[in-house]
């Protein structure tokens, strides 16, 4: 068992940079899931902890000890490929002993250790079948098998579940969870969809170009993005952006452009008016789910034509324009709105969030 | 027409469409007269003299007869080395071939397809290029090859010549680009060192193209007199292929052994038939995967 840190770690193919000084410590036990749209980087660099691409610069550590020139199969690390990997030619059996017999484990033990791991994942009825037999799920199970039974020391998962249906994959989800907290030992887990990553991860590392944005428990990451990029990634519908101007009438700090008024309440005015950002373009962040109907809150209502609703059974999203940009909100799922008509809503101003129109970060809290 | 198709059906035979049956007939034709030169070489070596020559010819045989047979086994028996040194020495010049240009492809196509090692393009264009010498126009440098290296009348004299084969390693090539990375990644993960990653992972996997190979080199080596004319100077080293185009050589307008020549070919042929029957159907799965069109990813097979 063992953690694993990584220090300004860079990959460049010639010229191009694809991972970019990355830097990460990874405890112990612990599940982390790398996320972002594709091409960030978040592969290369779980490849990189396999030992299955070079690395350009800066250094990994397994549980102390550096990698860099280890080999990958001394690096006691497991993968699960995204297309899973099997063997075709081998039954399932051999598929998941392959490694066990590489390694001149004796005959009993290998066939007490897959028959275990066969246990585990449900999958005793299927050893002696080949890949090609298997559906979806259940290739994604051998493929874990194959990882179980190395009881290495950190388990890297590529995409496991984006071959599988939609269903397989919630129920995956959670199987994955599962194992882990059963086998109690370090999951480093790539994946773009960021639903995967809020509901698995006990952190989750938000790449971009080659550029770790944000490092951060599911909560911190989806409460207080770092930047622009993490508040769209993170969160199913994104989080609205208007941009506009902060400005101040008497003691309060109002967010205002065309189409909105905001007051911001005092605390965060004070973070604000500290970072000097007062009578300067600055972007507004909100969540669809801070943006209410008919609520009671004062002062900080728009007023705007519906343009669209989804409905998806247990809410509903309103699609608005404010100044040209478009804003979703979401609404209770009974509530009685067709396009077109005009609705008023309001800004929770507790969960507002800002964001410097020139660099995009966030500002205050 | 219902009825038909419910006979169809019960007899689990497909139910075809009006296309499907034209493209049929069209393979049945083209089949028939692909399977013309066989039916003819089986008839022709068990026709008697007297139908030998009729013309028009004849396909089918009407008296059949072991009469050829009969010639070529006196030929045989009449001349200084016994018939079954020939045949000892093509089938062991055959076995090592298949054996040999297997492995030396399968060798030399799993790094030019897997391990991008710099370069590799040019060595597969050099490879490639190869294939479009005429035989003839490399006789005399590979005599100079075999002579220089003292190999003249013994049995690598034989094999040397045929171990490079360009188009086995093509075939291999494209074979192995199908097998996806991410398989040898996952060898390498499990511990697996280069050799083994080759034997268990690489070599399995290319079972048909293998069989193909086996094929075209077994075509190559049994029916090769090149090498017997050559490199072979002692009559007791050449080949059964050799020894049968002794007997039939110059006969384009001669009369004498016409039916031993009938009887050779097909002897000759026969073992090709066996071969080909027997892996047949890797053969098909190699043609259409390593095809022309073959850039459609097999990521199935791993799947």
């Amino acid at each position: 068992m063992a953690g694993l840190k990584i220090e300004r770690l860079w990959k460049r193919y010639n010229d191009t940079a694809v991972v970019k000084e990355v830097d990460l410590e990874i405890n112990d036990k612990e599940f982390i899931v790398f996320v972002g749209p594709s091409g960030c980087g978040k592969s290369t660099t779980l490849r990189m902890i396999a030992g299955l691409e070079g690395i350009s610069d800066g250094e990994i550590y397994i549980g102390g000890r550096v990698v860099n020139n280890v080999v990958p199969a001394d690096r006691d690390i497991a993968m699960v490929f995204q297309n899973y990997a099997l063997y075709p030619h081998m039954s399932v059996y051999d598929n998941i002993a392959f490694n066990l017999k590489l390694r001149k484990v004796p005959k009993k033990e290998i066939d007490r250790r897959v028959r275990e791991a066969a246990k585990v994942l449900e999958i005793e009825e299927y050893l002696q079948r080949k890949p090609g037999a298997l559906s979806g799920g259940q290739r994604q199970r051998v493929a874990l098998g194959r990882a179980i039974v190395r009881e290495p020391q950190v388990f890297l998962l590529d995409e496991p579940l984006s071959n599988l249906d939609a269903k397989m994959r919630v129920q995956m989800r959670s199987e994955i969870v599962n194992l882990h907290q059963r086998l109690k030992t370090t999951f480093i887990y790539v994946t773009h969809d960021q639903t995967e990553a809020m509901t698995m991860g006990d952190r989750i590392v938000i790449m971009k170009d080659g550029v770790i944005q944000q490092v951060g428990t599911p909560e911190e990451v989806y409460d207080q993005p770092v930047n622009i990029f993490v508040g769209g990634f993170i969160g199913s519908p994104p989080m609205n952006f208007i941009e506009g101007e902060l400005i101040e009438e008497g003691e309060r700090l109002y967010f205002y452009n065309q189409a909105i008024k905001i007051a911001i309440p005092s605390i965060q005015a004070q973070h604000l008016r500290e970072s000097k950002n007062i009578r300067r373009k600055v972007i507004l962040g909100i969540r669809p789910e801070d943006i209410h109907q008919n609520s009671l809150a004062f002062g900080n209502r728009v007023q705007a034509e519906v343009e669209l609703v989804e409905l998806t059974g247990a809410e509903k999203y309103l699609h608005i324009s404010l100044e040209e940009k478009k804003v979703v909100a979401r609404v209770n799922s009974r509530s009685i709105i067709k396009v077109g008509s005009n609705v008023e809503l309001a800004f929770d101003t507790d969960r507002l969030h800002f964001f410097d129109a020139r660099t995009e970060q966030r500002i205050a809290n | 027409m219902k009825k038909i198709i419910k006979l169809l059906k019960l007899l689990k035979l497909p139910v075809m469409d009006g296309f499907q049956i034209l493209i049929t007939i069209q393979l049945v034709i083209f089949s028939v007269f692909m399977l013309l030169p066989i039916v003819y070489i089986f008839n022709h070596a068990l026709k008697p003299y007297s139908e030998l020559f009729i013309y028009p010819p004849n396909i089918f045989v009407r008296n059949p007869n072991s009469q050829n047979f009969n010639e070529l086994f006196l030929v045989a028996a009449s001349s200084a080395i016994p018939i079954t040194r020939y045949l000892f020495n093509s089938v062991f010049i055959s076995v090592g071939s298949v054996v040999g240009i297997t492995f030396v492809s399968i060798l030399c196509a799993y790094p030019i397809s897997k391990h991008k090692f710099p370069g590799h393009k040019i060595v597969f264009s050099i490879i490639i290029l190869t294939l479009m010498f005429a035989p003839e126009a490399v006789q005399i440098p590979r005599y100079l090859v075999v002579s220089k290296l003292g190999i003249m009348n013994t049995y690598f004299g034989h094999f040397l010549p045929l171990l490079a084969m360009p188009v086995s390693v093509f075939l291999m090539k494209q074979f192995i680009d199908q097998i996806p990375d991410e398989l040898i990644q996952a060898a390498y993960l499990d511990g697996a060192k280069e050799f083994s990653v080759f034997l268990y992972i690489i070599v399995p996997n290319c079972m048909p193209a293998v069989a193909t190979v086996a094929i075209l080199a077994f075509q190559a080596s049994w029916s090769n007199i090149e090498t017997s004319t050559l490199f072979m100077q002692d009559d007791e080293m050449k080949n059964f292929a050799y020894f049968l185009s002794t007997l039939t050589n110059n006969l384009t307008n001669n009369v004498a052994r016409q039916g031993a020549a009938a009887a050779a070919a097909l002897i000759m042929f026969i073992p090709n038939l066996f071969i080909f029957l027997f892996f047949q159907g890797k053969m098909i799965t190699t043609m259409a995967h390593s095809g022309i069109k073959g850039s459609e990813k097999s990521g199935k097979k791993s799947e």
